[in-house]
């Protein structure tokens, strides 16, 4: 067992080294980049849903003052290398591969579809160069829902596809389906959805792409969740060598899963940059943003659920149609997570899951913060739906099904194993935080007076990384790697592909390469944003704290071995007396020994120790998840609602939370606040719309309503205490919990606050109007 | 989200102001606020040839009352209205509404005139301006004309501001004593506009109603009155059942608009809701102002 | 049109289109970039100034409105080189996760304090409901809001300064 450092920072809510930046407007975000002869694009773009291009006429756009050039979609297709969507054709998927252009050509697939690109000396006379654009468009009819797309008689987005199938039917089979429901007490049947809603970070996509031609090399300034992943989108689209792109990332405003890759108009931007010579900004706005930047969630659920009259959950039986828009991307692969995370921490014995993915006239489905959340909101929605028809509670029907903790550990029956699940130990600190009986006599007195309150809660686990898998590294996107150096100022840079986006690496890592290294936290620098300079890695599946957090727990390990070698040489003693406390080296118990770690870096870039002793300060470390773990617990609501209007107010909001152990608590809560708030938002608030021709109807704030501070209560956090796996690194991520949870904790309050009316949910978008519906028993 | 081209002009004095309508009509906007115009132009929803910013124009800012009449200049900043200790005292109505619109920076620039002038049948001031019979002065080429609340409001957006004339003052009649007045609003957060909106103002005389004024926000094109309640309280003592009452009457037949926040039967629930709660409420403060 | 304005507290001139917001003009033409552009449509509070001391949407205004004004941007509120109260207590209070509206947040913030010195938590909560993040779910920030509150009533000498607006 390795001695593990002194932790002076580690656990604790350090303040962060972003924030003085931050709090004083020199945040440095992809629009506030200037080049020397910048020029502004802007998009032409199709306000019919499903239409044919006949023509397009570009002149009058290119003769007005100001623009520089316009491309359209087929002239952009003269000068990129043709290929699939950038984020399709880097994680695959079992469907089959649509045509795909980078502005649309022939035909135009959703109300914003790019058709041209406008190019001008500023995003005014850009905007003003759009509006001269004619396109002759043949209107064709609109698909615009799920059985609409389904129907074989409906007109194909994709010629080559035939149909809008973007993912085939499958079905799959976990345990003895059969058998499990032959033997069920009582078969339940419900149909669920989920609306579709979106990431709306503050902070839209966009680039500045600046091409140089005497170097024949493209150096784009993102905002992107992976300067790599973007880097390959790029090249592979100009068709340049991977040396011969750069990707380099400031501040970025949010992206809660939408900036992956490279979108269709950032290399729209790149190519027009390359083909004028000059750097091009491409910055969206928030009506692009809303309607066509991409959504999530249009998803639907029949499910059968086979249950025992004492309320055990044995099987589950679901047929999953997932809604995937225009340009089907990762919206292909979300059905597999949903099938793999539908047991969560209960005892299933059996799983039938099916799953058919549409192409519609709509935006396309992107990834947002907990793509496969359905999975939770539909076991949870339908566990409080079971307990009430069988007379159980909600808490009693959680503890009754949920996998105890064994050695060996529980296996969801879809094959991953429950290793240090804490979620019986969430549920009873749930009912200790929140007096359940209490609650249940003064919901009686409000009712009495005409006043609706109701409590919900859901249990969830989130695989942050995941536990450790026979033969492989954990985590989805495997192995993560770190460069560490000790710098010749005493400084210990940590070279990381992470790309935080409000993650705070920049202090979380510091922490932890400042307590294993043994320098102050203020000597440690977080290097991120430059693929000329960083390894491979990304940002997305919460899965930093553990992999990040990991390497450079290790990696810092590694660093202090190697500088505690070579400071044996420089000092003549050995490895075992010498420490590394508070930034120098030092023979333990002489405090007159001590050297300052930047004096012993100048030392060994000297070159005066001969080809015999390592020098090299510097190791490139990688981890692979350790033991890993889930990250899970449950959250708790309790609810007013008004009758007479439909409004609702949360009054309090409990979470039970099992992470590991935390890097910086602050950090950890921030998180697990933001991703209830957007829960909460798209339970109470948050709706994209489209009518029956396909045309966006929030498309603007006044329309599709981000809660804000007069909807989020405050939301108490408790930690678990956790098991810990793994001898060092016992962190785990929440990045994506709050908002997994929350939509089902706050629906099954509702549910509760109207049982008095009968009413039963199946739905997530819960707006005043509806919650009247429900209460006048309309469908 | 950039704004069109357009010419600019900023007039320092009305007649300057009433010419340049004249010349320009229904090419031009009025510049006040902003807070309503300029996102629509962002949006390029509106494209007009040329800008009249108001706001350099001194003597349409003010708040004074003489004889009974609050009047309020069109450039009146909200935030301005909202401080008066005069439209606090004098249109307690007003005073109920303005800290609904909106959040304070937009009542920085927001102005009294512009809300009125633009006409959003959602937005706070027209319900108001409607339920106390307010008048609307504008000037014209030809002069100056007074237009009462109940020929001011036209239709979606649209008054009948003539293009060549300008909105300089609004006139509220001062509420006397026994009147208690509410503003009621169903907004889906906090600063929001209405998806229904109510505002009230009751009269009690020796216990009895004497005046009722109900005129609702966002269920109709305009801001309507609900005469038949109106009809039904006066000369009546209020109770909870006249209430209900007078709930039924004012939303039995009107046909409220159907969006993205509501249906028409939720906007007609919710104003009845709103009848019930905002006669309560202004019943109850008529009594503070024996 | 020609314009001049103070902008924190240094005479600024410029020659914007008249059609040019004054979030605009401050980023592009006085290279002001920590007001930020978060729908152009005057909802989300992300380009929120402080304009004859009335905190506004700049993005609602154009330029040429600003002229003869007095107009504080983020960027003016700190002590040069430092933080003012409220943004010290910010930082100590983990207010904000990726930054971006932190300016408009700050500057909204800072007017309201002004006028409310002793507000308390549901008067700060109304008053930055027009200020829109999607990260924190805004208990940071109203805990760093109170803190400036508690910090400005009982002035700890050892802290720095207070920034008056």
């Amino acid at each position: 067992m390795v001695a593990i450092a002194a932790e002076r920072y580690t656990g604790a809510s350090i303040k962060r080294s972003e924030d003085p930046r931050i709090l004083t407007g020199a945040g440095r975000y992809v629009d506030d980049i200037k080049l020397p002869g910048m020029l502004h694009a802007a998009f032409v773009r199709s306000p019919l849903a499903h239409a044919r291009v006949v023509s397009v006429d570009v002149s009058a756009a290119r003769a007005l003052p100001g623009v520089v050039a316009v491309f359209t979609g087929a002239e952009l297709e003269e000068i990129t290398v043709p290929g699939p969507d950038a984020l399709m054709a880097l994680i695959g998927g079992d469907g089959p591969t649509p045509e795909f252009t980078l502005l649309a050509t022939d035909k135009v697939r959703f109300a914003g579809d790019p058709v041209a690109i406008v190019i001008a000396e500023s995003r005014y006379l850009a905007e003003d160069g759009c509006e001269l654009v004619e396109v002759d468009y043949d209107d064709l009819p609109p698909v615009t829902n799920a059985s609409f797309a389904l129907d074989p008689s409906s007109p194909p987005l994709f010629a080559n596809l035939g149909d809008n199938i973007a993912l085939p039917h499958s079905r799959n089979e976990s345990g003895d389906v059969a058998a499990t429901f032959a033997e069920a007490d009582r078969i339940f049947d419900f149909r669920i959805g989920v609306h579709r809603h979106q990431n709306v970070p503050m902070e839209g996509r966009g680039c500045v792409a600046s091409y140089d031609a005497d170097r024949d090399f493209m150096t784009v300034h993102a905002a992107t969740q992976s300067v790599h992943v973007s880097k390959i989108a790029v090249a592979m689209r100009l068709g340049m060598e991977q040396d011969k792109v750069r990707v380099v990332a400031g501040d970025i405003g949010g992206s809660f899963g939408l900036k992956i890759g490279a979108s269709r108009e950032e290399l729209a931007a790149a190519a027009a940059s390359r083909a004028l010579r000059r750097p091009v900004k491409w910055v969206e706005d928030r009506g692009e943003n809303l309607t066509t930047s991409g959504q999530a969630r249009e998803e639907s659920f029949d499910v059968r659920a086979a249950v025992s009259n004492d309320g055990d959950l044995l099987g589950l039986d679901v047929k999953m149609v997932i809604d995937t828009g225009s340009y089907p991307s990762l919206g292909v692969t979300v059905p597999e997570t949903v099938e793999a995370m539908l047991p969560g921490p209960y005892k299933l014995a059996a799983l039938g899951f099916e799953s058919t993915g549409v192409t519609t006239n709509k935006a396309s489905y992107v990834a947002y913060r907990g793509p496969w959340a359905s999975e939770t909101f539909v076991r949870e929605r339908i566990l409080d739906l079971i307990a009430k028809d069988l007379g159980l509670d909600p808490l009693e029907i959680r503890l009754r099904n949920v996998a105890p903790r064994t050695d060996p550990p529980a296996v969801m029956i879809t094959g991953r194993p429950l290793v240090g699940v804490t979620s019986r130990e969430s549920l009873e600190r749930i009912a200790q935080l929140v007096d359940f009986p209490a609650f249940r006599r003064r919901q009686a007195e409000a009712r009495a007076q005409g006043r609706y309150l109701g409590i919900g809660m859901a249990t969830f686990i989130e695989a942050a990384p995941g536990p450790r898998e026979p033969g492989g590294p954990s985590g989805p996107l495997g192995t993560e790697s770190m460069r560490l150096r000790l710098e010749e100022d005493g400084i210990v840079a940590l070279f990381t592909g992470q790309m935080p986006h409000g993650q705070s690496h920049q202090t979380t890592l510091a922490q932890i390469a400042a307590d294993e290294f043994g320098v102050p936290f203020e000597q440690v620098r977080v290097v991120v944003g430059d693929t000329n300079v960083v390894p491979f890695g990304l940002t997305g599946g919460s899965r930093s704290a553990t992999m990040t957090g990991g390497v450079a727990l290790h990696g810092a390990r590694e660093l202090k071995a190697k500088v505690l070698d070579f400071a044996s040489h420089l000092m003549e003693a050995s490895v075992r007396d010498l420490q590394i406390t508070d930034g120098y080296v030092g023979v333990r118990g002489d405090p007159a020994s001590a050297i300052g770690v930047g004096e012993v870096a100048r030392r060994a870039a000297s070159g005066e120790f001969g080809p015999d002793v390592d020098a090299n300060l510097e190791v490139e470390a990688a981890f692979d998840g350790g033991e890993g773990g889930w990250s899970g617990g449950t959250h708790c609501a309790i609810v007013e609602v008004d009758v007479e209007t439909g409004l609702v107010a949360v009054e309090r909001y409990v979470v039970a939370e099992d992470c590991g152990a935390l890097i910086n608590p602050a950090v950890v809560d921030g998180q697990i606040r933001g991703g209830v708030a957007q829960g909460i938002g798209a339970v109470l608030l948050e709706r994209t719309a489209y009518d029956e021709d396909g045309n966006c109807q929030s498309a603007t704030f006044m329309d599709y309503l981000v809660p804000t501070a007069c909807d989020i209560p405050r939301i108490e956090i408790e930690h678990l205490e956790t098991v810990a796996l793994d001898a060092d690194v016992n962190f785990r991520g929440v990045g994506e919990g709050g908002m997994i949870v929350a939509p089902p904790t706050m629906v099954n309050a509702i549910e509760d606050a109207l049982s008095p009316f009968g009413v039963r949910i199946y739905e997530q978008h819960l707006p005043p109007a509806r919650i009247l519906e429900l209460i006048a028993g309309e469908d | 989200m950039k704004l069109p081209l357009v010419d600019y002009e900023a007039p320092r004095t009305v007649p300057e102001a009433v010419e340049l309508l004249a010349e320009h009509e229904d090419e031009a906007s009025v510049l006040a606020g902003g807070q309503s115009l300029i996102p629509l132009l962002a949006l390029r929803l509106a494209h007009p040839a040329v800008l009249i910013d108001i706001n350099g124009i001194a003597e349409l800012s003010g708040v004074s009352a003489t004889n009974g009449t609050v009047t309020i200049g069109a450039m009146t900043r909200e935030y301005v209205a909202e401080e008066s200790g005069t439209v606090a005292d004098a249109v307690p109505l007003l005073a109920a509404a303005l800290p609904l619109i909106g959040h304070e920076a937009i009542r920085s620039r927001g102005t009294i005139g512009g809300s009125l002038a633009h006409a959003d049948p959602a937005a706070e001031l027209p319900a108001v301006a409607r339920a106390l019979d307010a008048e609307f002065v504008v000037r014209g080429p030809a002069g100056e004309r007074v237009v009462p609340a109940a020929e001011w409001f036209e239709g979606y957006l649209t008054t009948s501001r003539g293009p060549d004339e300008l909105l300089v003052e609004v006139r509220f009649p001062a509420a006397g004593r026994g009147t208690g007045s509410s503003f009621q609003e169903v907004a889906r957060r906090h600063g929001d506009f209405a998806i229904v909106g109510l505002a009230t103002s009751l009269t009690l005389s020796e216990g009895t109603i004497s005046d009722a004024r109900l005129a609702f926000a966002g269920m109709s094109d305009v801001p309507v009155r609900a005469t038949g309640a109106e009809d039904l309280l006066v000369g009546e003592r209020p109770s909870a059942g006249l209430f209900d009452e007078a709930a039924r009457l004012a939303t039995g037949d009107i046909d409220p608009p159907a969006d993205l926040h509501g249906s028409a039967d939720y906007r007609r629930k919710v104003a009845a809701a709103l009848v019930r709660r905002g006669l309560r409420a202004a019943a109850d403060n008529a009594g503070e102002r024996q | 049109m020609d314009i001049a304005l103070t902008v924190n507290g240094t005479p600024r001139t410029g020659s914007p289109e008249a059609r040019k917001t004054l979030a605009d003009f401050l980023r592009d033409d006085l290279n002001l970039t920590g007001t930020h552009l978060g729908c152009e449509h005057g909802v989300c509070g992300a380009c929120t100034v402080i304009v004859d001391g009335r905190a506004v949407r700049s993005c609602l205004m154009l330029a040429v409105q600003a002229a003869g004004s007095e107009v504080t941007t983020i960027e003016g509120l700190a002590p040069d080189g430092g933080l003012g109260t409220l943004q010290q207590a910010m930082w100590d209070s983990h207010s904000f996760q990726c930054g971006f509206c932190t300016p408009g947040m700050v500057v909204q913030a800072t007017a309201f304090l002004s006028d409310h010195p002793d507000a308390d938590e549901q008067q700060i909560r109304e008053a930055l409901s027009g200020n829109i993040c999607r990260c924190t779910g805004y208990q940071s920030i109203i805990d760093g809001v109170l803190l400036a509150v508690e910090r400005s009533a009982s002035p700890d000498p050892a802290a720095p300064p207070n920034r008056e607006r």
